[in-house]
């Protein structure tokens, strides 16, 4: 077992650092009709700075995706390109076969979108608010049944502005979905949420799923995109570091395993400890861990706190924000 | 123009929910204006002209500054434009209830003027002329001066210096005699609204008066197309 750098093709059984980041985005889904979202070397600058750099996206109809990233990794404004609502300075972008750049009012009849935050006239009531959504909106819905379905009956009659977070939350989700659009573009729904509200509206989601509906979401919440979402992607710093399925993400990354050492006892040929603490980043873990145990028993090695583990969504999120500390450390030095 | 007419009806609810705005947008006009006609004031152009400029200016150019740019910072405009309004149907619909009321009292100023025993004017349709060419003046204004104004509390003091340009120019027109370079004044924005109160009375006609009811809407409604911010999060370029 020889730790080995990062990059090129690994044989079973290479041990690779835990903070590697697979940098080629593993993009696959249908093209053409079967795709809600296609985007291609999409670029976004205000003024001297460019906010995204780059970023392939593909989201096949009937999907949830979940864009995750930290603040400022260029997410909503991502988004906003996607809606109608930002220039674009490079790329090609299709929502449902439109050009949102060109196309926003034929594109707004079929998307519903909610905002990462505000967009209610504070003084009118939950019910006014959705009365005057319905008359708005180009779909036909009942405010009645989304009053219900996003438990808001009780206060119809309170004023938008002494609403919870959370129930504000509730009813931006209530005009997102208005009409069951064929995509639905939520931006962060879950942010600042209790467990109980974000239970609701996830149920919310997959039963937008179920229905057949597109849905793309930002979202801080790593436990949120495994929970709902087809395929994931991770942006940051302008740039998707990591995209695909959440089978295809997990499968790239190193697996691990970890095992406190007896004193005394040497830890096997090129692997590190940590204090006492042995652990080890493997792309196959059953012949390594299998190696590390014959290596135990042979000495009579007693190890404690044994734990191996695949990878994680979180391991990779952490990842691929300490590499990029490492490189601007690097680039300051 | 169902949607517009449901987002005017809405906008109307929220003036008469919301003090301050009922304030600037209805009541200081409407004193002002039944203040103007029982002074006993003896000039019915500076009068006509005073309640044109503020019911258009203090209702409309500040009322409609003040709610474009809290609906723009509160994201309202922007969540309306995920909806089936038009930009231009949303733009009506946000202004438009300032510029009904506006048009209200107008119509009360008229029926005051007419029971105090005001003159009628000569040539009476210069002055829904100056009503309409004032309404696009202090409209496509709010939009371009709603550019510059970070939040709805800073309209106060963004809308003021064009607020007093318009009042200052209507009043003088209206009162100095037209006559040489004066009736050049009728160029600045406001100065046809003083014009055509004065041509309602029996002056002549003025083109300045045109070219100012004309010029000053389309210069600011071009400002408007052009950098009109729908979102408070900074625009790509």
């Amino acid at each position: 077992m020889t730790p080995t750098p990062t990059g090129g093709p690994r044989p079973p059984g290479t041990v690779v650092a835990m903070t590697e980041t697979v940098s080629e985005p593993a993009v696959t889904g249908a093209g053409g009709r079967d795709t809600a979202v296609r985007v291609r070397g999409l670029r976004v600058r205000y003024g001297t700075f460019e906010a995204v750099r780059g970023v392939d996206l593909e989201v096949p109809r009937g999907e949830v995706f979940a864009l995750l990233g930290t603040n400022g990794a260029g997410k909503t404004t991502t988004l906003e390109v996607l809606e109608g609502f930002q220039r674009r300075s490079g790329g090609e972008v299709s929502v449902l076969g439109l050009d949102p750049g060109t196309q926003r009012a034929a594109l707004r009849a079929r998307m519903g979108i909610q905002l990462q935050e505000g967009g209610f006239v504070e003084e009118l009531t939950v019910r006014e608010t959705l009365e005057l959504w319905g008359k708005l909106a180009v779909r036909p819905d009942r405010p009645d049944r989304l009053l219900e379905r996003f438990d808001l009956v009780h206060r119809r009659d309170v004023r938008v502005g002494a609403l919870s977070g959370g129930e504000k939350r509730r009813l931006d989700l209530a005009t997102a979905v208005w009409g069951s659009p064929e995509l639905v573009v939520l931006d962060e729904p879950t942010t600042g949420l209790d467990p109980g509200s974000r239970r609701r509206t996830w149920d919310a989601i997959q039963e937008l799923q179920e229905g057949g509906r597109t849905v793309v979401l930002t979202t801080h919440y790593l436990e949120e995109a495994e929970a709902l979402a087809d395929r994931v992607a991770i942006m940051h710093e302008g740039r998707l570091a990591v995209s695909g399925t959440l089978e295809q993400i997990l499968a790239s990354r190193p697996a691990g395993f970890s095992a406190t050492l007896p004193d005394g006892v040497t830890p096997p040929d090129g692997v590190a400890l940590d204090g006492r603490t042995l652990r080890v980043s493997t792309t196959d873990l059953q012949r390594d861990l299998t190696a590390f145990l014959a290596w135990a028993a042979e000495r009579g090695v007693r190890l404690s706190d044994l734990r191996a583990a695949p990878a994680s969504l979180a391991d990779i999120y952490h990842s691929i924000r300490t590499d990029s500390d490492t490189r601007s450390t690097r680039e300051e030095a | 123009m169902d949607r517009i007419a449901a987002l005017v009806l809405s906008e109307l609810t929220l003036i008469l929910r919301n003090r301050t705005l009922l304030t600037s947008v209805l009541i200081v006009p409407l004193a002002l204006g039944v203040f103007l006609t029982f002074s006993q004031i003896d000039s019915p152009t500076y009068v006509v002209a005073m309640q044109v400029v503020f019911a258009l200016g203090m209702g409309v150019y500040v009322g409609g500054t003040q709610t474009l740019v809290a609906r723009r910072q509160t994201r309202v405009l922007k969540r309306f434009r995920t909806s089936g309004i038009s930009d231009g149907g949303l733009l009506v619909g946000t202004v438009g209830p300032a510029a009904v009321l506006a048009l209200g009292q107008l119509v009360l100023f008229g029926l005051f003027d007419v029971v105090a025993g005001l003159p009628a004017p000569g040539a009476p349709l210069a002055l829904p002329l100056a009503v309409l060419g004032g309404l696009a003046l202090v409209t496509t204004a709010a939009l371009a001066t709603a550019i510059v104004t970070p939040s709805a509390e800073r309209a106060q003091i963004t809308t003021l210096p064009l607020f007093f340009v318009v009042v200052a120019s209507a009043v003088i027109v209206a009162v100095v005699p037209a006559d040489g370079w004066p009736d050049l004044l009728a160029l600045l924005p406001g100065g046809a609204i003083g014009a055509l109160s004065r041509i309602a009375y029996g002056a002549p006609w003025t083109p300045y008066a045109l070219v100012s009811l004309v010029v000053w809407p389309v210069l600011f409604g071009w400002l408007a197309a052009r950098n009109f911010r729908w979102d408070a999060r900074l625009a790509a370029v």
